[in-house]
């Protein structure tokens, strides 16, 4: 049956290739999009994940660092790093802000940092130092080169002039870049001297969770989040932001897709029907014919999917060189969620033509 | 003998009331293996649709059909296609071969139907070929292929799966003289050879020649039956009813078109006979 299929599918190339094409078209509106905010989530937590810290700590009830405001105390600081299973306690302050780049607005993370501590700043620079002065500023590479920024020139980072002496990569995102200032010079913008979160590197043997726990367990001000977890939070946020549009994304793939898929399978049967007539009428049953049906949907499916998958691995390719910032990936459960979403859509586009075969009367072959 | 087929009192209408159509009407008959029968009659005389009740496409409205036994209008919907498949070889008028398919497949696919593996049925379906003629054509898609050719590739599918009975509906009727005629030989070899039962409807007066009997069917009715039988001597076709000559050997009868054939026979029969 499997080649009576798919030489049937194939007998008319130009209904196979748009049916195929169409259907490729559909699974990459789902995938792409998908692809490209699961690429954001990891350019988003690219700092947190790179920082080195074993856990954030932020004011009480905040849980990640996009769209958030975290204000605590410097005896905040104190009381974490009195806390048994702490290495080290680095605080950094942090806020979105615009940032002028030859007269060009960005929008930027600024992370201010201590560059004597051990944490907070970045995990390593492509060029320059990240020995940061007062006056200096890191910014991403995407940025530079988009910009034509060279180490030695000036940026405007919350009006005042800094100098970029390091360029960092990675920490371009599709919303925005992460650029990094001394503490002191945040503070100093600020005008005061709270700070937003505490990086914590804990001893060699310390249990993460248990020291998390431990900090926000003492100080109610205080919540406490191992690296994983607030990565997670932040992931999350990402994700429930753009829920709506996945959704819709998803189904309108899926609604095109099945359009497309079960319109080439319906003329394909409409067009074989004295011919699967005669197999009736031989002695094939319907299950050899509903068999032949389904397996037409899965190969135009399989396809489609081999295809938008290729093309979603070009654009991953070609997009961050493109596009600065923007990259895409897949996950397990994104193609676990395309390969559920085609195999529902070739089983509803499968059920008209297979009705249409049961209905087939085999003797009509006899009557021409 | 034991009849491939018997039908009995078969009768099928359509419609009912002011618009019923009787199509067909009481039919009897009994088929024995290694017979030809042809079954003649002008057009909507029923043809078609006995043929298809004899395949079991379509369900008697009295009467009934047996095959070796076997009640057909008995058998539920999911038992039928498999009497068509095992026990039954189909010939159409328009060969209906599968387009998308070499002949070689075509052949194979309904072996496969029957659960043979396709490696297996690919190799039945080649020696069939073979044996047909058709050995260079085997990877050849229908559209490639002559009419004569085509419907060789038909009655191949019709052999694949050793079926007790053929039925070809009107089988010579989109092929010239020669390859009706080369047609008509090859279905007449197939009753003789392996002792199958060939059922024909058809419009072809030519066919008549390779039939033993020759029934005609009219407003859904036999109207007569001809019997036939092939003259030992020169194999013409007679009409047994209207044999010019006739002759008795060992209890058996037998029919020839002239006293010159009887009397060449009655000279030495084993030599006709063997």
């Amino acid at each position: 049956m499997f080649h009576l299929a798919w030489k049937n599918l194939l007998q008319n190339r130009t209904q196979f290739i748009l049916g195929v094409g169409g259907v490729s078209l559909a699974l990459l509106l789902m995938i792409a999009l998908n692809a490209l905010l699961t690429g954001s989530e990891k350019d988003l937590v690219a700092y947190i994940e790179q920082s080195g810290a074993d856990i954030f700590v932020a004011q009480q009830g905040v849980k990640n660092m996009h769209m958030a405001a975290s204000a605590i105390t410097y005896q905040d600081l104190d009381q974490a790093s009195q806390v048994e299973g702490v290495a080290d306690a680095s605080p950094i302050l942090y806020t979105t802000t615009v940032m002028k780049v030859n007269e060009v607005d960005f929008l930027s993370y600024i992370i201010g940092f201590d560059p004597t501590g051990k944490l907070g700043g970045p995990k390593g620079v492509v060029a320059g130092t990240k020995n940061l002065k007062r006056g200096e500023a890191i910014i991403d590479e995407a940025v530079a080169r988009n910009q034509e920024i060279k180490l030695g020139d000036n940026i405007q980072i919350f009006g005042r002039d800094f100098t970029v002496v390091g360029l960092t990569r990675g920490l371009t995102n599709i919303v925005n870049s992460i650029s990094f200032i001394t503490l002191e010079d945040f503070q100093d913008i600020r005008g005061d001297d709270a700070i937003s979160y505490i990086l914590i590197s804990i001893e060699p043997g310390a249990d993460v969770i248990a020291v998390a726990g431990a900090i926000t367990a003492q100080n109610n001000q205080v919540t406490a989040l191992s690296q994983a977890d607030f990565s997670r939070e932040e992931r999350q946020i990402i994700r429930d932001m753009s829920v709506e549009i996945l959704s819709m994304m998803n189904f309108s793939g899926l609604s095109i897709g099945l359009a497309v898929t079960a319109l080439t399978l319906y003329t394909n049967t409409l067009r074989k029907r004295q011919e699967y007539g005669v197999l009736k009428a031989v002695g094939a049953q319907n299950k050899h014919l509903y068999l032949i049906v389904i397996i037409q949907a899965f190969l135009s499916l399989g396809l489609g999917f081999i295809i938008a998958m290729s093309l979603v691995w070009i654009m991953g390719l070609l997009l961050p060189i493109v596009v600065p910032g923007m990259a895409m990936a897949l996950t397990p459960s994104d193609l676990l969620r395309v390969g559920v979403s085609s195999t529902l859509i070739g089983v509803l586009a499968a059920l008209i033509p297979a009705w249409q075969l049961s209905k087939l009367d085999p003797a009509e072959v006899f009557r021409g | 003998m034991m009849p491939t087929m018997q039908v009995e009192n078969v009768s099928r209408r359509f419609g009912n009331g002011e618009t019923e159509v009787i199509a067909v009407k009481d039919i009897s008959m009994t088929v024995y293996p290694g017979e030809v029968i042809l079954i003649m009659g002008p057009s909507g005389s029923g043809k078609t649709t006995l043929l298809s009740i004899l395949g079991g496409l379509l369900r008697p409205t009295t009467g009934r059909v047996f095959i070796e036994g076997d009640d057909l209008t008995k058998m539920d919907e999911g038992e039928l296609p498999r009497v068509r498949l095992k026990r039954i070889g189909f010939i159409f008028q328009d060969f209906n071969l599968l387009s998308s398919l070499s002949c070689l497949d075509n052949v194979a696919l309904i072996s496969q139907l029957d659960g043979l593996s396709r490696k297996e049925s690919r190799q039945r379906a080649q020696v069939l070929l073979e044996q047909l003629g058709l050995g260079h054509r085997l990877n050849f898609l229908p559209e490639k292929l002559s009419g004569g050719e085509k419907q060789r590739v038909a009655i191949a599918r019709a052999l694949i799966n050793n079926p007790d009975i053929i039925l070809a509906d009107e089988p010579t009727a989109n092929l010239d003289s020669h390859h009706g005629h080369e047609t008509m030989r090859l279905l007449r070899q197939v009753a003789i050879d392996d002792n199958r039962s060939v059922i024909i409807v058809s419009h072809d007066q030519r066919i008549k020649d390779i039939a033993d009997r020759v029934l005609w069917l009219e407003d859904g009715e036999f109207k007569n039956i001809v019997e036939m039988a092939l003259d030992p001597v020169c194999g013409m076709s007679i009409d047994i009813e209207h044999a010019p000559a006739q002759a008795q050997v060992d209890g058996d009868s037998y029919y020839f078109c002239a006293n010159g054939c009887r009397d060449e026979f009655l000279a030495n029969p084993a030599r006709f006979l063997e």
